[in-house]
């Protein structure tokens, strides 16, 4: 890893320290706070994408080393630090992305709008120059300003005129707002005619930091399960002398980092879309198959909230429905593999 | 060979159905798991209806089965109220049948079992609650962990060491059951709070602070308790293979309906085929889970249980139940993520768990095909 990025990590790793590890099951379940808030944003965890004032330059690569660290203690926060740089790369009113930077207002994107095909998630038209309708399925429908399409697929920025209107149950991430909103807006721009393709650029750029964030959970649940197996005794052993546990997790900690070795060549090569997608699709199976197999280890206190793996389990199939499409990305990566279009019927 | 349930089992499944549809909405259940609140409602109208009928195993079977694949939590709610009572059954004497066994069956009482200790998890030969004589009472200090009903029990069965173990080989020996009331001087509980899932359920810690039990309390022969809480959990392995078999089989009716209404269409006008192939997949693993649970049943309800067979069919319940829900929940994408379905993908995971991790039931079948073959 480049000597700036580890500088970067060992910054991360002194805020989860100071301000997360202790903090984490509050930061999942109940609310940031904008104390918190504020916290990530004077990192610079805020405006590592995008072109306010205050941006060092998009940097895609620091952004992932960033979430793949705070996920590792706190998801949710990760969540939230990447659904406002997915913002700020579409965003390009210079005002907007400084208050967002800084923590002082808050941006989302609507992932949505590329997870389920037209229409099953809402409609929103535009009459007599009001934006109107709802919008389904906004991860961050909390937030001050939304990014989302109009049926007639341009990307707009909403700043007001919006709602939250029917609360989504959620698996994950629960201290992110997660809603429908109801529109009756004139207070938008248009910030892309092309709003699919705008998205999607950002969809595929940000490949790289989903998967940092499943490589993260990983790691954070690994080492729970590492500390626990060893400390844990049943039948007159530790739980780490049992075969079928410690192979089991032994087999996925080696997943995991033949992963994270290739997270960071990718980091310190150009970016290869299907390997960054290899990358992706491996990576949010282990968050799931870690976080299963470390909750199996802790037994009954696993099913618990406050042994702070329950969450983990959630989260990683969180993670894996809401930045990611289980068949077209599939598709995608099928076809990137045969070179021509495969994986189709 | 007859894969046909009898009519009387089908009415059973038809009645749990329409009570489920009738009174487990999404509204009751969405409560009840945002709240960790037990339906004590539905619970009274589910005693009122009858909905448990004791007197044939297989209605039990069945009825835990369709109730759980409505709502996992509320179904589990509902049929749990006599989480132990075979106890009684076999190794109770009479007047103990008479004063604690038929009083849950007719669901005027609730029973609890208190094995599980915080330290111990699946090593019940490891438990340290005590049970001293005194005069013609037991004194039990100790400590039960993940018990359910903990808070709304009126009695509780619990495992407890009344002589220490004659060698470190033979610790499961010395250990003997009792029956203590919830209402008993020095007994308390501490509900458990932030359950992954099954938060409709009531899970709790038991503390025994000098709880003085009368000798007559004592379910069977001293010594033999761990004898009988084995033999009980080849009872009721099966009862939550039938819960496995519940959560994955409504994780299946999702799919199927979401594939119905929003499922992708390919170029060939079929659903597109990983679709199709999972939902195959699914339906052929809850066909397998019913398979090996009826199959684990039939001995039992015979009175020859086969172990093997029972934990086969609860450790392939548990992991069909974690592996459906999952799977459905992936496809299913925001869809899945927004229903219900997201309450199966979390309560499914506790089978894994509870009345014996997956590894446990893996150790046991090998143990015990070992031994059969004389190895």
């Amino acid at each position: 890893m480049e000597e700036e990025y580890e500088i970067l990590e060992s910054t991360v790793k002194d805020f989860n320290s100071k301000f997360v590890d202790n903090n984490s099951l509050k930061l999942e379940n109940e609310s940031m706070g904008p104390d918190f808030i504020r916290m990530l944003a004077d990192q610079g965890f805020f405006s590592m994408m995008g072109q306010g004032s205050d941006a060092s330059g998009s940097d895609l690569k620091a952004l992932s080393i960033v979430l793949e660290n705070l996920s590792k203690s706190a998801p949710a926060a990760a969540v939230k630090v990447l659904l406002v740089n997915a913002f700020s790369t579409l965003v390009n009113d210079t005002g907007i992305l400084d208050s967002v930077g800084k923590g002082a207002k808050s941006g989302t994107v609507t992932f949505s709008d590329l997870l389920v095909p037209k229409g099953q998630n809402g409609s929103l038209k535009l009459e007599n120059g009001r934006v109107k309708g709802e919008k389904e399925y906004v991860l961050g429908s909390d937030s001050d300003f939304i990014l989302t399409l109009l049926d007639t697929g341009e990307l707009i920025l909403l700043k007001s005129g919006f709602s939250q209107g029917k609360k989504h149950k959620k698996l994950g991430f629960r201290s992110i707002g997660f809603s429908s909103i109801n529109v009756d807006s004139s207070d938008y721009s248009v910030v892309a005619k092309d709003g699919i393709a705008a998205l999607r650029k950002m969809y595929e750029d940000f490949t790289l930091p989903i998967s940092a964030i499943a490589i993260g959970m990983s790691e954070g649940v690994s080492q729970k399960a590492l500390d626990y197996a060893k400390v844990r005794t049943a039948f007159g052993h530790y739980l780490k002398d049992f075969q079928p546990l410690a192979f089991d997790l032994t087999s996925l900690i080696a997943e995991m980092n033949i992963l994270k070795r290739y997270f960071h060549d990718l980091l310190s090569s150009p970016i290869s879309r299907k390997e960054a997608m290899f990358l992706k699709h491996k990576s949010l199976i282990l968050a799931k198959d870690m976080s299963k197999t470390s909750l199996q280890i802790h037994g009954g206190y696993g099913y618990l909230e406050d042994f702070g793996i329950e969450k983990f389990y959630r989260d990683s199939m969180a993670l894996s429905v809401l930045f990611h499409r289980e068949d077209s990305d599939m598709e995608e990566l099928s076809s990137l593999v045969f070179e021509g279009k495969a994986g189709f019927v | 060979m007859d894969f046909e349930l009898d009519s009387e089992t089908k009415e059973a499944i038809t009645k749990a159905r329409e009570f489920a549809k009738k009174y487990f909405t999404e509204e009751a259940a969405e409560r009840s798991d945002r709240e960790e609140r037990f339906p004590t409602e539905i619970v009274a109208l589910s005693k009122k209806e009858k909905i448990l009928d004791f007197s044939n195993p297989w209605k039990v079977l069945v009825t835990i089965e369709e109730l759980v694949r409505r709502d996992p939590g509320l179904g589990i709610s509902v049929t749990i109220s006599a989480f132990g009572a075979e106890i009684f059954m076999f190794f109770g004497n009479d007047d103990q049948k008479e004063k604690y066994m038929n009083p849950v069956f007719a669901g005027l009482k609730t029973l609890g079992l208190g094995v599980t200790e915080p330290g111990g998890g699946s090593d019940v030969a490891n438990i340290k609650t005590e049970a001293k004589l005194d005069g013609d009472s037991y004194i039990l200090n100790g400590g039960k962990m993940f018990i359910s009903n903990g808070q709304i029990a009126d009695y509780f069965l619990v495992l407890a060491r009344t002589s220490p173990p004659p060698s470190p080989e033979k610790k499961h020996r010395g250990m003997s059951v009792f029956v203590v009331d919830s209402k008993s001087p020095g007994f308390s509980v501490n509900k458990l709070h932030g359950k992954l899932g099954v938060r409709a359920t009531n899970t709790a810690e038991l503390i025994f602070n000098n709880v003085r039990v009368p000798k007559e309390n004592m379910v069977g022969e001293e010594g033999k308790g761990f004898y009988y809480i084995m033999t009980f959990f080849n009872i009721s392995r099966i009862y939550v293979a039938a819960q496995g078999l519940g959560i994955a089989h409504g994780a299946l009716d999702r799919l199927v309906e979401y594939s119905k209404k929003y499922g992708e269409i390919s170029d060939t006008g079929e659903l597109k085929e990983s679709i199709q192939l999972a939902i195959a997949e699914i339906a052929t693993r809850v066909e397998a889970t019913r398979n090996l649970t009826y199959k684990a049943a039939s001995y039992l309800f015979k009175f020859t249980p086969n172990p093997i067979v029972t934990s086969m069919s609860k450790y392939y319940a548990a992991e069909t139940a974690v592996f459906s829900t999952r799977r459905a929940l992936e496809l299913m994408s925001l869809h899945g993520l927004t229903n219900d379905l997201e309450r199966f993908f979390r309560d499914a995971k506790i089978l894994d768990i509870w009345e014996g991790t997956t590894e446990v039931e893996k150790l046991i079948i090998t143990r015990m095909m070992l031994k059969e073959e004389g190895a």
